[in-house]
């Protein structure tokens, strides 16, 4: 037989009269808790052990035996560039024995240390040395290359015509007399260069132009004539079963033959 | 309360030496303690507690001040606890209680009969805690031996405090009736009568 009445009144933190009340009237809970309270006197006469005083100074040392996640955070930069000082570098260690999380980022940290600082293989000191000086000179030389030159030359004609500079103006304005002397050999020298310049442009700008009708011509005469011959091919052939003798049945199938030659005509 | 200990925390982060050597003295006791109930076993329970505020040093900053700092202490505490002793010291000690771990558990008394008989109390005790259920003990332990309150033990356990003393009572139940079957099988029901006399409890 079994009753939870009291146990119930206990944890609702019933008043102690009700819970008296409930054990005068039921048997099993009268000593139940009479069990109870033999328990609660007994662990009650027992006193909580002194803390020795070692123990109280070796705990109020502690901050100078560790650190705190915090402080890990703190130093591990420092313990990566090996600038720790000593006691720090042992408060470290001390914390990263007991820390899973500080000790995985420590040793990530030194990880990628050690990526930072590849051991070179004895040949490629050698290579690098050979293929410095070139590599220098290729990549300044390209900007003064013959190349890179009229590319200049026609963007800056390209700009100055944008601008509205009109070099035949400028001719009129040289014959006329309104520019000083200096000026106009200037101007002339600058006039024939820019006009051969884009005659030479023009020119190639037509060769060019040409070119392409040429390929275009060429390719519309091809297109124009695989039209004509297909138009050809198929009047042809109605024309022939136009013309073609009759079966003797008069129904006007073609012979084996006839087909063939027909097919070959065209 | 939790206000001023998160203060306190805030100190202990920031390095002041004071703050950490109040907070040793606040909670060292305590620690210590619960330490030594786990251990029953005095260099044990220095180590472990030596272990607890090291860990709790480096885990100040999660503290939030939510919930009391004892509690937070236990929790934090707890699980070292159970890894290092309850599973293989605890159990040991206490089925084979000596009369070194719980002398000094005991209150000076100049009568040396009632010496005697305490100790055996204890031992019978601490005995009785080994075999009932581990939940059941815990809180038996923090309650009555270790003197915390039912929200410190609440919040350390994350129970509802209503489970924390139905635990509590039938954890008493269980070691009293233990105790008193142990003794009737030994035929020395007198004796459990003149222990619960002794405690002061009715029967």
């Amino acid at each position: 037989m079994t009753c939870s009445e009291l146990e119930r009144l206990f944890a609702s933190g019933a008043s102690s009269e009700d819970a008296r009340r409930h054990r005068d009237a039921c048997a099993t809970c009268r000593a139940t808790g009479a069990d109870a309270d033999v328990a609660e006197e007994i662990a009650a006469t027992l006193r909580a052990p002194e803390m020795p005083s070692s123990l109280r100074a070796s705990l109020i040392d502690i901050p100078r035996r560790t650190v705190s996640c915090e402080g890990a955070e703190r130093l591990l930069p420092l313990a990566v560039e090996n600038e720790l000082l000593e006691d720090d570098e042992r408060r470290l260690s001390s914390h990263l024995s007991r820390c899973g999380g500080c000790s995985e980022a420590a040793a990530t940290l030194l990880a990628v240390r050690d990526l930072a600082e590849p051991i070179a293989p004895p040949w490629l000191a050698g290579r690098l040395a050979v293929a410095r000086p070139e590599k220098r000179r290729r990549s300044l030389g390209w900007l003064f290359g013959p190349k890179s030159v009229i590319v200049v030359a026609y963007g800056a004609a390209v700009v100055v015509m944008l601008l509205g500079f009109n070099p035949a103006d400028l001719a009129r304005r040289v014959g006329s007399g309104e520019l000083g002397q200096s000026t106009r050999a200037a101007v002339l020298v600058a006039e024939s260069s820019i006009t051969d310049r884009l005659g030479a442009l023009q020119e190639k700008v037509a060769r060019t132009l040409a070119v392409w009708k040429g390929h275009a011509g060429g390719y519309g005469r091809a297109a124009v004539s695989n039209v004509v011959s297909l138009i050809w091919k198929t009047s042809g052939s109605k024309q022939r079963e136009v013309e073609r003798p009759r079966n003797r049945d008069g129904r006007g199938a073609l012979r084996e033959r006839e087909t063939t030659t027909t097919s070959w005509r065209v | 309360m939790s206000a001023e200990e998160k203060a306190l925390v805030d100190r202990c982060r920031q390095g002041e030496d004071d703050a950490w050597r109040l907070f040793v003295d606040q909670f060292g006791q305590k620690v210590y303690s619960v330490a030594y109930h786990f251990t029953l076993n005095r260099e044990d329970a220095e180590e472990l507690s030596q272990e607890i505020f090291l860990k709790t040093f480096e885990n100040l900053h999660r503290y939030d001040g939510t919930f009391p700092l004892v509690a937070w202490l236990l929790s934090l505490s707890r699980n070292l606890c159970i890894d290092r002793y309850r599973r293989r010291k605890r159990e040991r000690s206490f089925r084979f209680v000596s009369d070194d771990a719980v002398a000094p558990l005991l209150k000076s008394d100049d009568d040396p009969a009632a010496e005697a008989l305490k100790k055996e109390r204890s031992k019978i005790l601490f005995s009785v805690l080994a075999e009932i259920p581990e939940d059941l003990a815990e809180i038996l332990v923090l309650r009555d031996l270790d003197g915390l309150a039912y929200d410190e033990i609440g919040k350390a356990l994350d129970l509802p405090d209503g489970t924390v003393k139905s635990r509590l009572f039938r954890a008493r139940a269980e070691v009293a009736r233990r105790i008193r079957e142990r003794h009737e099988r030994r035929g020395s029901a007198g004796a459990f009568q003149a222990l619960a006399v002794a405690a002061g409890g009715v029967l």
